[in-house]
Formats: structure tokens, C-alpha cells, sequence
């Protein structure tokens, strides 16, 4: 943000045009709108007034949209851009490298505990890293998904939203924003010619992100690059790239892939190559978006967003160690990128060095980022390396800090304390806490299970364990203790369903595996 | 594993029974042929014949209901299983083989009440079966009626011996506490199969149970010398040995089953501990705080970690980890013990007192006694520590020569405190008391518990 210009421009004389070109330099889009928007109206033919309202109303609406991949429940639901239906594993997001195929270059799922999507959790919430269901068996849920998560603007009507058509709606909400505080109206693109536009450059590519970044028509966007690529001789990477954006927001995978590709032997950019990786992931070839992740890096060996997106997939290919090393070069090249800095502090907690998860933490708090999740993290990581005192402030802090969303997590970690500690009573009321607060909670009731079989009250124990398993079938905890209930009662059926149940989930337990190698000798003939 | 090689028997019985007692030879014509891919768990394949058996003879093939029975249990469908059982015993009702088949069902579904009555109609037509003994002994287990099932197992060992009875009888009594008698089960049982791993292990065990570690470590090693990745037996035997002071053996047998199961909380426990008497407490720390991230439920492992700690000098995290013992484990005499050091170190007296009265009250022990003399005598109340110290002394005294000789610390810390207690020295000298006091040994040995 820069700072306010100390003295005003409040002489009359001075030229409005300058006056908006030097609102626009300052990031005050408004005052550059109302300016431009007086400029029009005295000569409604002023192209660089036109030009400059073009480019405001842009930078007010700019959407970084490398990192917004929101991938909606319909593009899950009716996914067919997949190359390969049934991949082998390690060449595909759907089939990750599981943890026990690579044993050794992370930390197991008894160690660190996985995501619904089947993979660790990351120190990082990123809308890309649960958007795909990696499994048959987990794409299923997504019909339940859609009963909890859709919106109550949505609910009604029951459809899933694809990413297209939020885009579409990101359209129309800016519109209203603007009607309501932009003090302009918006340029009429239904009858501009884009073929005399496309001579003139300069004009057309503001025009072009206008569509794009503004009015979310990729279509129209579509026909005005066209145009101009062809009236640039097809030279102009600048075209080829927006074109390929196009493409992409039109689902048409293969043209945005050509275009970038042709972009990049123009002239080859960070963007573009970062472009270019995002089809590849959406078509789900990881390996090709690594290879492109890989030049970019050789071309732009400083440049920090293909790092940070190449670490991004190796994590989500469960390839922790590369993923790591890569965070780490990011931190030694700008040491306050907040994501970088997590996710490293997550894989410290979780390999045993709580001490080194603290400082990391810290550096992030000393950067200003001031959320529940930080203060949470702080104060697991306190209390694993013995800052009991610290522990409790920070848990303290989280709370005070949390929505209903993330509180039952945080009072999950006070419980998990409580065990810690021994006092089960606080963990008890922590956990049942946390279910009043989210009653979909599936570790809290496995947790609660667990205490409830401490007591001797095996019923609620079971009842409890069979809801988390049901709640969340990526947990292999509820399941398997549910098996050894199961089958210390003697119902061994039971105790078959639910020891494989938690092999699914995670298949090298060895425990459940032992229970299933006694549970087939029962059922052996004699 | 010797179950599997029991099921051959059992279908080929069923093969003989089935055919004697149905003359309507065409319909059985392909029993062999069923018979001989079950066995060979060609379990698709079987399942194929069968299928096409039953269509012939209108679901009225009594073995061939009967093997799908079985290779549906192997798939694990039990209910599945019980119905076609169910429906064979309805073909043939003076089969054993189903009869008892449908008891297992009932059995392996929890209703042993059931399956109880089944074997009880099972018996009425074949009174000497091994095999109706032995599960009527397990529903009888599950059901705790634990005399019936001694007796169930005893016939059934009377009339056939078989590990599988042997193991069930000896848990029984182990289950009542009565590990004597289970030793003796499981001494029987070797005498019949001297070399079963399992029956080793348990027996390793149940000897370390009771205390008899020589014993325990010669099963234990037999066991290991049969199988040496049985992982039950290395944490046993590493534990002995870890007793014995010989910390690289036990780290090595550790290894092994490290790899097996590399999430064992009681595994890093004893490496902690392992680390611990060689003195590197950093690693001690870290495998140990690995172990309670893995079962915080684990009390020891706390008190493990809080012996760490005191020994390091960070008082109050050791306070932190044996109040999370004791709130987890209230009855462990030393956690209070060494609470109470912590507590005196971290300078609140009266607390220190109260930890060392609770630790007093399941008995006297000389350490809890000296270090409360001492605590005593460094806060400045005399009177009570010299009181403390006499008690010390009284019970010094009724040890044998031996024992006491070996005690060389207990034996350095006294004469020190009763120089500084009655004689000229200032009272500084057992300033390094606690610390020093503290047997190290206490906490480590954490035998696995037997079976599952």
C-alpha cells in the first residue's frame, strides 16, 4: 500500500486525465473510475480515457487465478478430461504414491494423519489440495458432500457448481459491486466490433483482460484474441497466452494446451509455463507438469511460484522429501512466504522435532499472520516440546480467535492435550466440546471412543468408533479399534469387516493385519 | 501354521460321512473333484463346481452346500456361512461335521450361548470329538465361565492334544491370574511340541510375570532361536536383557523388530530407556516422547520420561510427565517417589512431603526413604529426617549382606547423611543425593502383554 500523497490535488487546472493516470499508479481505482467516468462522459470517444477505465476496473477485479483453482463438485462429479482412466500409481494425483510404497521419505499415516483426500495433511490449506478424490470408494461421498456444503444460495436448487459457472457468478457479483460503488457504468461490450479493435493493440489488450478478469466471458475474450493473434501475425506470445486462458476456463484442455505451448516458443514466461502445468494437472499427468515445472525452474532459476508450485505437487503426489527440499529453497529465497514456512513447520512437527515446528511458527507470527490455525499449530507445538505454559495461551488464543469452523479442531487439540497430560476428565469435555460444536467431527469420536473403552463402557465405545468410521472412512483408527473391540467381544464377523476396513484406509498396519491373520485362522475349518 | 493343516481332515471326513449315510450316488459324483480344489484353495475354482453341482441337483448337494459354506467363511461372509451350514444340517441331520460347522458359525458370530447348545446336540451323537470339546471351552471363555472351560479344555486334551487347546487353557488361567497353572499348561504343552515359537514366547512371558527372569530369558531365547523375528519374544527378551545392564544386545534385538512394527510405543519405550542407561539422554528423550506421541495412554512411558528428565535436571517437565503418570496410573509407589524429588528440587516443600507420604503409604521402600530423609534434612527439618532415617536404618538392617553390598549408592548416600545429620560435616555434602539415588532401573522393563 502506498502511502497518500501529502499534498492533494486540489488545483482545478490540473489535467483529470493525469489526475486518474496518477489514481490509477496509487491504486485508488474508485477515485480513477469517477474521473474517467467524467472524462467519457465529455467525449464519450476518448480512448485513453476508454483504456484506462478498462485497466482500473481490471486491477480492481484481479484475481490471481493460478492460485484460486477451485475445481467445483460438478467438474468432480463429470470428469472426463482424464488421460487415464486406470493409471499406474505414481503417474496420476488420483492413485498417489501411498506412504507405504516409498517407505522412509516421510513420515507414516500412524505419524502424521491424512486428509479425507487420502493424503497427509499438508501445513497449507490450498482449495487445489482437496478438490480430487483419489479414490472410487471417496468419490461417492461427494453426493454427500453436496448435501453439506452447498451453499444456501445454491441449496435449493441442489446443483453442483462447476468452476466455470462460479466463475460466471464471480462475474456478475463484481458488476454489482460496481453498480453500487464504482460511480461509472460499465462499458457496453455487446456492440463493440472486435475486428477493428484487434488493429489496435494497446487498446485491445486491456479490452481482453476487461473480459476476462471483469465480465468472466472467456468466450468473447475468445473471439478478440483470436482476432488479434491473426493480426499479429501469430508472433505475439501475449496473445497466445490469453487465448490458452481462454481455452482453459472453457474446459477446452487441449487448444489451451496448444496455445501455450506455441506461447512459450514465442517467448517463453513464468506465467505461461505455470499455465501450461495447470492443464497438464487438470488433465491429470503429473509427470508432465513436473517436466514443465522443471524448465521453467532451469529458465527462471529465481523465480519463486514455480517452486513453490513444483513443491505443491510433489506433496500431493506424497513425495514429502522432495516437496520439503523444494519449501526449503523457497525459504532461502524469500523466507517470509507463509506457505513455504507451514508446510515446513508441519513436517518438522511431524518428524519428531516439535522444536523446530515452534520456530517456524513463530517466524510466521512474527510476520503478522494472525489466525486460528497459526495460534492452534503454536500451541501443539509448544506442548510437544514441552512449553506447557505456552501451550495453554496459545490453545487460548486459537480459541478466542476461531469460528465455529475451525473451534471443534481446536478444542480436538485441547483434548489431545488433556491426554497428554493426563487428565482425561479436560479431554473428555474437550471432545465432547468439539462434537457439539461440529457433530461430524470423526476424530473426536474416535478419540471420545477410545476413553469412553477406558471406562468400560464398551457399547458407547463401539457406537462411537463405528460413527468416525462412518463419518470418515480415510481414518483407519476408528476402524481398527473397532475391530479389536469387535473381536475381544468374541464377534469376530464384525471384527473381519472392520480390520479390512482399516487396511483400506491405511494398508500397511501391521497390527490389523496381525488380527486378520488370527481372524482367518478362526475361520479355518476344524 | 498348524490350523491350515487341519482342514483337510475335516472335508475329507465330511466326504466319507456324507457318502455313507446318502446312497444317491449320481448327486455326489463330484464331491472328489470339490473336495480336491478346496484343499488345494483353489477357492474360485471350487466355487465354480459347486455352483454348477447345485443347479444339478436342485440345491439338494449336502457336500457341496457344505464346502460353500466353508469357502464362504474364509471370504469372511460368517452369516452367509451359517445358512448354508444351516441348510446342510436340514439335508443331513446326524452329520457331526455340520452340526458342528454351524456351532463355529454361531460361535464366530458372538451368540456362544447358541453355539453352546449346538455342540451340546453335536456331542449327543459323537460324545469323544476333540474339536466340540475345544470350542465349547471357547464359548465358555467368552461367556467367563471360566471353570466350565478349564474342563472343556481338559477333555478335550484328554481324548486329543493340540496346541490351539493348550494356548486357550493356559490364557484362561492367566485371564484369572493364575500364571503357575498356566506355566504348567504351556511346560505340558512343550513336552507335546518342543518346538512351537508361540508356545516359547508365552511361556517366556508368563515366567517374567512372576519374576523369574532365568527361567523366562531361556524360553524366551528358544523362542527367538525358532523364529528370531517373533516380535512379542524380542521385546521380552530385550527387556531381560536390558535389565541385565547389556543395553547394544538389547538395541540390536530391538532392530529386528523395529522393522516389523516400526509404530510400537513399547518398542521406542525400551530404546528410550535403552539410551537412557548409556547415558545419551538427548536420544532417550526423543524415542521416549516418540512413544507417548504414539500411546498417550501409556503410563510407563511417561514415567519413563520423567525419570529422563529428572536425571537431566529439567525438573519441571519431569514433574509434568509423572503427574501425567500418576493421573493415568494412581497406584505406582516410584512415581510418587520421584515426583516428590521433583517437587523438593523445584523447591515446594510441603508438596514434596505429601508425594513422599503417598509413596510410603503401599509400603516402605529404602530409596523412597532415604531421599525423604534427605529432602527432610535439606529444608531444615531435623527431627523428622533423623526419624525418616532411623526407619531407613531398621529396614537397612533386615536386608542380607548381599543385597546390601550390591546397593552401593543407598549404602554412600547413608553414611553421608548421617555424618551431616549427626556428626560435625555441614549439610551440604548430599546436596547431589536425589539424583544419584534414583535406581534407574525402576521404570524400563515393560513386558508385553501376552496374546491379543
Amino acid at each position: 500500500m502506498r502511502a497518500r500523497a501529502p499534498l492533494q490535488p486540489q488545483d482545478k487546472k490540473i489535467n483529470p486525465f493525469f489526475h486518474a493516470l496518477s489514481k490509477y499508479r496509487r491504486h485508488q481505482y474508485d477515485d480513477c473510475l469517477a474521473l474517467c467516468g467524467s472524462l467519457l462522459r465529455q467525449n464519450s470517444r476518448d480512448q485513453a480515457a476508454f483504456v484506462l477505465k478498462c485497466r482500473a476496473i481490471t486491477a480492481k477485479h484481479w484475481l490471481d487465478d493460478l492460485e484460486v483453482e477451485v475445481e467445483g463438485l460438478a467438474d468432480a462429479l463429470m470428469e472426463d478430461n482424464v488421460a487415464a482412466t486406470a493409471p499406474r500409481p505414481g503417474t496420476s494425483l488420483q492413485r498417489p504414491l501411498s506412504s507405504a510404497q516409498q517407505a522412509g521419505t516421510g513420515p507414516s499415516q500412524a505419524v502424521r494423519p491424512v486428509s479425507a483426500t487420502g493424503r497427509p495433511v499438508t501445513g497449507f490449506t490450498r482449495p487445489a489440495t482437496s478438490a480430487r478424490p483419489t479414490s472410487s470408494q471417496q468419490r461417492d461421498l461427494i453426493t454427500t458432500a453436496m448435501a453439506m456444503s452447498a451453499r444456501p444460495g445454491t441449496a435449493a436448487s441442489g446443483r453442483p457448481v462447476t468452476s466455470a459457472g462460479r466463475l460466471v457468478r464471480l462475474g456478475t457479483a463484481s458488476m454489482a459491486s460496481l453498480g453500487t460503488d464504482g460511480g461509472g457504468e460499465t462499458i457496453q461490450v455487446d456492440g463493440i466490433d472486435f475486428h477493428k479493435y484487434a488493429k489496435r493493440p494497446e487498446i485491445a489488450k486491456a479490452l481482453c483482460d476487461y473480459l476476462i478478469y471483469f465480465l468472466r466471458q472467456p468466450r468473447k475474450a475468445l473471439d478478440l484474441a483470436a482476432e488479434a493473434t491473426r493480426e499479429a501475425s501469430f508472433a505475439d506470445w501475449w496473445w497466445k497466452e490469453r487465448l490458452g486462458k481462454c481455452y482453459f476456463q472453457l474446459g477446452l484442455l487441449r487448444e489451451a494446451e496448444k496455445q501455450f505451448r506455441s506461447s512459450i516458443g514465442n517467448d517463453s514466461r513464468v506465467v505461461t509455463n505455470l499455465e501450461l502445468a495447470r492443464v497438464y494437472l487438470k488433465l491429470d499427468q503429473p509427470n508432465a507438469a513436473l517436466e514443465v515445472y522443471q524448465k521453467a525452474s532451469e529458465k527462471f532459476p529465481g523465480d519463486i511460484s514455480v517452486t513453490v508450485s513444483m513443491a505443491r505437487l510433489y506433496e500431493d503426489l506424497n513425495d514429502s522429501q522432495k516437496s520439503i527440499g523444494l519449501y526449503k529453497r523457497v525459504v532461502a529465497r524469500d523466507p517470509v512466504n507463509a506457505e513455504a514456512l507451514a508446510c515446513l513447520a508441519a513436517h518438522h512437527f511431524y518428524s519428531d522435532q516439535p522444536e523446530v515446528a515452534l520456530r517456524f511458527c513463530r517466524r510466521l507470527l512474527l510476520m503478522g499472520v494472525s489466525s486460528t490455525e497459526l495460534w492452534n499449530n503454536l500451541g501443539l507445538a509448544c506442548f510437544y516440546a514441552a512449553q506447557y505454559d505456552l501451550a495453554i495461551t496459545c490453545l487460548d488464543r486459537a480459541l478466542m480467535l476461531a469460528d465455529d469452523g475451525v473451534s471443534a479442531e481446536v478444542w480436538y487439540n485441547i483434548g489431545q492435550v488433556g491426554i497428554g497430560v493426563g487428565d482425561l476428565g479436560l479431554s473428555y469435555q474437550s471432545f465432547k466440546l468439539a462434537l457439539s460444536i461440529d457433530p461430524n467431527h470423526a476424530e473426536s469420536h474416535t478419540n471420545l471412543g477410545v476413553l469412553e473403552l477406558r471406562k468400560g463402557n464398551i457399547e458407547q465405545a463401539q457406537l462411537a468408533f463405528s460413527h468416525a468410521s462412518r463419518l470418515a472412512p480415510h481414518l483407519y483408527e476408528p476402524a481398527y479399534n473397532s475391530a479389536l473391540v469387535a473381536f475381544k467381544l468374541g464377534d469376530f464377523q464384525d471384527a473381519f469387516n472392520k480390520a479390512n476396513m482399516a487396511l483400506q484406509a491405511y494398508p500397511g498396519h501391521h497390527e490389523s493385519k496381525e488380527l486378520l491373520k488370527q481372524l482367518k485362522l478362526q475361520f479355518m475349518a476344524f | 501354521m498348524t490350523e491350515e493343516g487341519r482342514s483337510p481332515p475335516v472335508a475329507a471326513i465330511a466326504r466319507r460321512d456324507s457318502r455313507t449315510s446318502r446312497p444317491s450316488l449320481l448327486r455326489e459324483r463330484l464331491n472328489w473333484l470339490i473336495y480336491a480344489l478346496y484343499v488345494r484353495h483353489d477357492f474360485a475354482d471350487s466355487l465354480r463346481v459347486i455352483e454348477e453341482v447345485l443347479k444339478e441337483s436342485r440345491g439338494l448337494c449336502e457336500y457341496a452346500i457344505f464346502v460353500k459354506g466353508l469357502n464362504k467363511r474364509l471370504e469372511g461372509r460368517v452369516h452367509e456361512s451359517l445358512s448354508l451350514f444351516q441348510a446342510a444340517a436340514c439335508l443331513n441331520p446326524q452329520a457331526l461335521n455340520n452340526l458342528k460347522q454351524v456351532a463355529k458359525s454361531l460361535y464366530l458370530l458372538g451368540r456362544h450361548r447358541a453355539a453352546l447348545d449346538v455342540y451340546e446336540e453335536a456331542q449327543r451323537i459323537e460324545p469323544e470329538d476333540w474339536a466340540t470339546w475345544h470350542h465349547k471351552g471357547l464359548c465358555h471363555v467368552h461367556l467367563r465361565q471360566y471353570n466350565e472351560a478349564v474342563v472343556c479344555f481338559e477333555n478335550a486334551n484328554s481324548i486329543h492334544r493340540h496346541d490351539a487347546t493348550f494356548h486357550q487353557l493356559g490364557r484362561v488361567h492367566a485371564l484369572r491370574d493364575d500364571f503357575r497353572s498356566a506355566i504348567d499348561v504351556y511346560s505340558e504343552a512343550l513336552e507335546f511340541n518342543p518346538d512351537s515359537a508361540d508356545l516359547l514366547a508365552v511361556l517366556g512371558i508368563y515366567y517374567l510375570r512372576l519374576g523369574d527372569t532365568a527361567k523366562a530369558f531361556e524360553h524366551l531365547g528358544n523362542a527367538l532361536t525358532i523364529d528370531p523375528r517373533k516380535e512379542k519374544a524380542i521385546l521380552a527378551a530385550g527387556s531381560i536383557i536390558q535389565d541385565h545392564g547389556d543395553t547394544d544386545v538389547a538395541l540390536r534385538k530391538y532392530r529386528v523388530a523395529a522393522q516389523q512394527t516400526p509404530h510400537s510405543a513399547q518398542l521406542w519405550s525400551n530404546v528410550g530407556m535403552c539410551f537412557f542407561h548409556k547415558e545419551k539422554f538427548v536420544a532417550a528423550a526423543a524415542c521416549l516422547k516418540r512413544a507417548l506421541y504414539l500411546d498417550p495412554f501409556e503410563w510407563i512411558i511417561a514415567h519413563n520420561l520423567g525419570l529422563v528428565h529428572l536425571r537431566t535436571g529439567q525438573y519441571a517437565s519431569a514433574f509434568h510427565y509423572l503427574s501425567a503418570s500418576i493421573n493415568i496410573k494412581p497406584d505406582f509407589p516410584p512415581s510418587y517417589h520421584y515426583l516428590a524429588i521433583a517437587l523438593s528440587k523445584l523447591d515446594d516443600f510441603a508438596n514434596a512431603c505429601h508425594a513422599f507420604d503417598k509413596a510410603l503409604e503401599h509400603g516402605p521402600d529404602l530409596a523412597t526413604l532415604l531421599n525423604y530423609a534427605i529432602t527432610l534434612h535439606r529444608h531444615g527439618a531435623t527431627v523428622e529426617a533423623k526419624q525418616k532415617l532411623s526407619a531407613f536404618d531398621a529396614a537397612w538392617g533386615a536386608l542380607d549382606s548381599g543385597i546390601r553390598a550390591s546397593e552401593t549408592g543407598l549404602e554412600e548416600q547413608r553414611s553421608a547423611l548421617h555424618g551431616s545429620l549427626y556428626g560435625v560435616e555441614p549439610p551440604s555434602v548430599p546436596h547431589a543425593a536425589p539424583s544419584a539415588a534414583v535406581p534407574p532401573s525402576a521404570g524400563d522393563a515393560d513386558p508385553p502383554s501376552p496374546g491379543l
